[in-house]
């Protein structure tokens, strides 16, 4: 139990920091639907850095960048030159995998064994980790998931505090306003997509570095699709991804906990696998009285 | 003559975008430390000198055409059909399941018929979830479809494992399907077979239902502005239905011309990359059903550079080089896109501004 | 003494890729004073200020400020400058309150938000603004928001404002607040730049007149030059004739073709929208509905053309029941309907003339022979359209998103008429388009109560209504407020009705 409740904690991780990088660009207007690309590329410029330099802080920045590098692209097709955000999505997500394919061949060769790196170390936070249950579950993860919940609070504050979120959200719902406020709508974007890259590249990375300490291209296997579900489901609000991301965490863990215990092969144990995917579908379906923001997904034309 | 003028220059600028794409692939194989020249420059000497790759080419080009017209289907509707990957297995399921169950025991002709309503049925069950989600709880169909992509992928490992896994019970894949059951081939000395054939039939259909029947004009209407769709008295949440319930049956039928044309069995992370080369296909044929024939066509021959220089002795280049050069090339065409528009619009700025008069 | 211009545009020409919108604009803005930009719809006025407010750039000439030329790339310089601008459709993000709307883009950091509540509201208190500033846009009303989007620019301390057809979306008191308050304020030495069509309002706050017309400067006034006829002639260019109404009034002695019946309608919160709605209008009548925009007029039309069902009550059409009848049953039985907005409702942009003629056809089987589209007859169809509506094409293959309002709104009335054998529906059909237009709208409309047909005219436009309709009532908040023969009302009565007031004696 204890164990399960850790690993759902440890396995939201990365969804979280995918949904919350979600919740910032929908909030602005632009879905960033390249995010299992922006995974995948993260999770291959953690392994690659770590590997080279064997050490996990370079291989973190590594990913970042990579994943900012990535959503730059993305931003420049669909914010700059306004075109569909779901199609070049699409293309981005084949050129990730693609890339990553090809410059693991490129770096690595043909390797005899499997290439691995140690994963990151578990932090401990002091007396805090100390306490039973509770204490193993949520206080000895490793850096990033820290990172990732505390930066929850800190996406609230500020997307409904500060300056930046007010033009953020207003950017969704009327660009012309903002744009006649003397804010340059294609800048503002295009800015929140970068920061979105650089939280999808840190929570690709989280799977190479974080979790399995190995990269294979499928390792994402459309987990960047179901945070950017989770940004749905949860209402494009940073505390309700986070309801979303626990829900999701805790079939992602029992999923594999399933399939660790499971020996009657007429189990369908895919049902476990299949479960993120399938709640994806009902909660979709089942909430359909959402608060989109108005303008989602439509790009921001001046007509000059 | 508007009208032709802009599907010339659809042509012109993404037949450049697919060679600039293609150059800065070729460029890519540097960094493998080969000369890509030399490389590219054998890779096309061998495929070319061989009947069987050529024929290869098209073999890769079928389904491909299937899912393309899947994605554009619903383009057309202003919909995002991105689980072609899913409807597509539930196809490859029913037709080896099909095949397996009749192969030899229904003459050749009547089985093949079946297989292809039945897996064009299967699809389209999938497809018809989707469209129903949409229609009826107006749910983000580009979400849904994405993730039942992944639920039939599920389903069929489970299958795969269980009631179709072959009688070895070794790998996680089927028995094969009797020849009886085969597509027949086309072209001797190669895999081109007949659902080649029906592809390029499938994509005229297509083309026909689109762009000459009140259907397909009601379709496109509801595409281009829901609001005057349904204004004009079209049920556009019945058009949302139909729109999937074909594109669905469209990708289901590549499971025939994979099952019964090619693969002639169904293992696990089958073909698992046609989805979203469709959407790239239909984006660069601009939807247009019969342009799909033809990008189709394309990839499968960047298909089998791919996978011919993979296989060059003295490089270690990867089969995936292909995902990288597709995904180079439809960046390229996205972007070709939005700077066909933007000339455009210059173009018709300066005739305003030397003219002066509307 | 010449005076020093505070703005000056000189040689100002922008082009759009379909067309020309401005050509060597040349105007000057004084301190202190109202400058009318005067001009017909589609003349050029907003789209030269949204230049000097830097939403556009232009494509030659230069821009002069206090003298110096100005490099004007964006609203943010334009702000810097002293310039702002109140677009006709209003900029305002409805999700968020009045406080955040004004200070988008002009805070850093942190906010305070009740802070600035309380500092916003005092400006609005001190201008005699009766807007609550801590409530979402969505929950204002018109002239409520007008005076957020106002006070955004007083916000900035700016003194030089553009106000962009300020008065169509008031009623004439709401009207008469806003030019006491533009008196007042170009007092203290600001100017206002006031972009209108409308003769009346010229008169009464104008220091000066610029009048435009196809994107050129046709002529200026002084003050003490103004004349209405002249500044008439010199808008438009050339006399036009309004049709003439037929009085006699046969219509009464004819069948009543629509009879709604009591409608009520509550939107999703429960506030109702419509409230006990009932008129009728007969064979070759003209039935108009006066008032202010957003007062259930296009829920009304919602609900008559079959897109939305009413709560309670009964419309009946030709004496049949059609208050549950699909979209597809309205359009059948032969109502015809222009909607409001038509790039929304009655055309599609990216569609061709032909397939546009199609679009309210297509269950009819007037143009289709086994499912599929008879295409030759269509296309003649639509080339006998275009040549009896004037509409300027090349031909039915011509993209309708191609053609101007003017011509797209004759392509809709001219395949609504050929629809709506019995009845027609008009929501506001002449907002933003040029005289031609209108003269043919308003024509065509005679000819069709000639031959017999109900005809429905929703408009904001007081002059339209009395040159048009037999019968005119008044919507305000979602209610009739009085039913009246026309001839029965004047201007002032009619703009107390749209304000939700009875006058005395009516």
């Amino acid at each position: 139990m204890t164990n399960l409740l850790y690993r759902t904690i440890l396995m939201s991780t990365p969804l979280l920091l995918g949904s919350v990088a979600e919740v910032f660009s929908e909030r602005c207007g632009v879905m960033v639907c390249a995010i299992e690309g922006i995974f995948l590329i993260g999770a291959w410029g953690g392994f690659v850095g770590t590997y080279l330099t064997h050490n996990a802080f370079i291989g973190i920045m590594l990913a970042i960048l990579c994943g900012t590098a990535l959503s730059a692209l993305y931003a420049f097709v669909t914010v700059t030159l306004g075109q569909q955000q779901v199609v070049t999505g699409t293309a981005l997500n084949i050129l990730a995998a693609g890339f990553c394919a090809f410059f693991q061949r490129v770096i690595f060769g043909v390797p005899t064994s499997p290439l691995v790196i140690d994963t990151l170390p578990i932090l401990r936070i002091p007396i805090l980790s100390n306490i039973p249950f509770i204490g193993t579950i949520l206080f000895s993860q490793n850096i990033i998931t820290y990172l990732a919940y505390l930066l929850i609070p800190l996406s609230y504050y500020v997307l409904f505090k500060t300056s930046l979120g007010l033009k953020i959200r207003s950017a969704g719902e009327n660009p012309v306003a903002v744009d006649t406020a003397g804010i340059n709508v294609t800048k503002l974007r295009f800015l929140t997509v970068l920061v979105a890259g650089s939280l999808g590249g840190l929570a690709g990375s989280f799977y190479t570095i974080g979790y399995v300490g190995m990269f294979t291209t499928n390792i994402i296997g459309g987990r960047g699709w179901i945070a950017f579900a989770i940004c749905f489901l949860g209402n494009w609000t940073p505390y309700g991804v986070l309801f979303g991301t626990l829900a999701f965490g805790l079939a992602d863990a029992l999923s594999i906990y399933i399939q660790a215990v499971s020996t009657s092969s007429y189990f369908p144990r895919e049902i476990v696998i299949a479960l993120p995917y399938a709640l994806t579908i009902i909660l979709t379906v089942m909430r359909s009285n959402l608060r989109v923001p108005a303008v989602l997904g439509i790009p921001y034309k001046k007509d000059n | 003559m508007a009208e032709r003028n802009t599907s010339f220059n659809i042509i012109l600028y993404n037949s450049v975008a697919v060679i600039i794409g293609l150059l800065i692939s070729t460029g890519l194989l540097a960094f493998m430390k080969i000369n890509p020249f030399d490389i590219v420059a054998r890779t096309l000497s061998k495929i070319f000198a061989d009947k069987y790759n050529i024929g290869e080419i098209f073999v890769k080009a079928t389904p491909l055409i299937f899912t393309s017209l899947a994605f554009a289907f619903t383009y057309k509707a202003n919909l995002f059909n991105i689980g072609a990957q899913g409807q597509f297995y539930a196809g490859s399921i029913a037709a080896v399941s099909l095949s397996l169950l009749l192969g030899g025991r229904v003459p050749r002709v009547l089985l093949i018929l079946i297989v292809f309503i039945t897996s064009a049925l299967a699809g389209a069950l999938v497809g018809g979830c989707i469209g129903i989600a949409k229609a009826k709880r107006n749910a983000n169909e580009f979400l849904v479809s994405m993730m039942s992509t992944y639920i039939v992928n599920a389903v069929m490992d489970y299958l795969l494992r269980t009631a179709l896994q072959e009688t070895k019970a070794e790998y996680m894949q089927t028995d094969a399907i009797v020849p009886q059951s085969y597509l027949s081939i086309i072209i001797p000395g190669t895999r081109v077979h007949s659902g080649f054939i029906i592809a390029v039939l499938a994509a005229i259909a297509v083309w026909i239902i689109l762009d000459k029947t009140i259907l397909g004009f009601r379709i496109r209407a509801v595409g281009m502005n829901k609001h005057a769709a349904e204004l004009g008295g079209i049920n556009t949440k019945l058009i949302f239905v139909i729109s999937f319930l074909i594109a669905g049956g469209l990708a289901g039928m590549a499971g025939v011309t994979e099952i019964n044309g090619v693969q002639h069995m169904l293992l696990r992370n089958f073909n698992s990359s046609i989805g979203s080369f469709g959407i790239g296909i239909a984006i660069l044929a601009n939807a247009n059903p019969i342009g799909c024939i033809f990008a189709s066509i394309l990839f499968g021959f960047l298909n089998v550079i791919g996978t011919t220089m993979g296989r060059l002795p003295g490089t270690a280049i990867p089969a995936s080089l292909v995902e990288l050069i597709e995904g180079i090339v439809m960046t390229c065409v996205i972007i070709a896109t939005a700077l066909r528009v933007y000339m455009g619009g210059k173009a018709e700025k300066q005739r305003m501004k030397e003219g002066g008069e509307a | 003494m010449e005076r020093t211009p505070i703005v000056e545009l000189r040689h100002i020409s922008k082009y759009f890729a379909k067309v020309v919108a401005n050509k060597d604009v040349s105007l000057k803005v004084f301190p202190g004073e109202v400058l009318a930009l005067l001009g017909e719809n589609g003349a050029g006025k907003s789209t030269i200020m949204k230049i000097l407010y830097g939403l556009y750039k232009h494509d030659d000439g230069e821009i002069l400020i206090h003298s110096k030329k100005a490099d004007i790339r964006s609203p943010m310089d334009a702000k810097k400058s002293g310039i702002a601008m109140v677009q006709q459709h209003f900029s305002l993000v409805s999700t968020h309150t009045g406080t955040e709307n004004i200070i988008l883009g002009n805070t850093k950091g942190y906010i305070p938000i009740s802070a600035y509540n309380s500092k916003i509201q005092k400006l609005a208190n001190e201008y005699g603004f009766d807007v609550p500033v801590d409530v979402k846009i969505e929950k204002l009303a018109v002239g409520q928001q007008q005076k957020i989007e106002i006070l955004k620019a007083l916000y900035l301390n700016v003194n030089i404002l553009i106000l962009d057809e300020p008065t169509a979306v008031l009623t004439p008191q709401e009207s008469e607040t806003l030019m006491a308050f533009i008196k007042s304020y170009v007092k203290k030495g600001n100017s206002v730049i006031f972009i209108t069509h409308k003769l009346k309002e010229v008169m009464e706050v104008a220091s000066r007149v610029v009048v435009m017309r196809n994107g050129i400067v046709v002529g200026e006034r002084q003050r003490e030059e103004l004349e209405e006829h002249d500044l008439a002639k010199l808008m438009i260019g050339e006399e036009i004739v309004a049709p003439v109404r037929d009085s006699s009034n046969r219509w009464e002695k004819l069948p009543t073709i629509l009879e709604v019946d009591n409608i009520s309608l509550h939107d999703s919160k429960n506030t109702p929208i419509l409230t006990d709605i009932s008129f009728n209008i007969h064979a070759s009548e003209i039935y108009g509905i006066a008032g202010v925009s957003g007062n259930g007029q296009d829920e009304l039309c919602d609900v008559l053309c079959g897109l939305k069902k009413p709560d309670r009550g009964k419309i009946y059409f030709k004496d049949k029941d059609i208050t549950d009848s699909s979209i597809l049953e309205h359009n059948l039985s032969g109502l015809g309907y222009v909607p409001l907005d038509r790039l929304r409702d009655a055309i599609i942009p990216g569609m061709t003339l032909s397939e546009n003629m199609l679009l309210k056809n297509s269950f009819s089987g007037k143009w289709s022979n086994k499912g599929f589209i008879k295409k030759i007859e269509l296309n003649n169809y639509t080339s006998d359209m275009i040549e009896k509506h004037r509409i300027k094409a090349t031909g039915p293959a011509d993209l309708s998103g191609g053609l101007s309002g003017g011509n797209q709104q004759k392509l809709v009335l001219g395949r609504e008429v050929d629809i709506g054998t019995s009845l027609l529906i008009f929501n506001q059909p002449t907002r933003g388009l040029d005289m031609g237009a209108v003269d043919r709208i308003h024509h065509v409309m005679m000819e069709e109560k000639e031959r017999g047909k109900a005809i429905l005219l929703i408009s904001t436009e007081i002059t339209e209504l009395f040159e048009m309709c037999d019968v005119i009532s008044v919507m305000y908040r979602g209610k009739i407020l009085g039913e009246y023969r026309n001839g029965e009302l004047n201007t002032d009565n009619l703009g107390l009705l749209m304000a939700g007031i009875r006058p005395e004696g009516l």
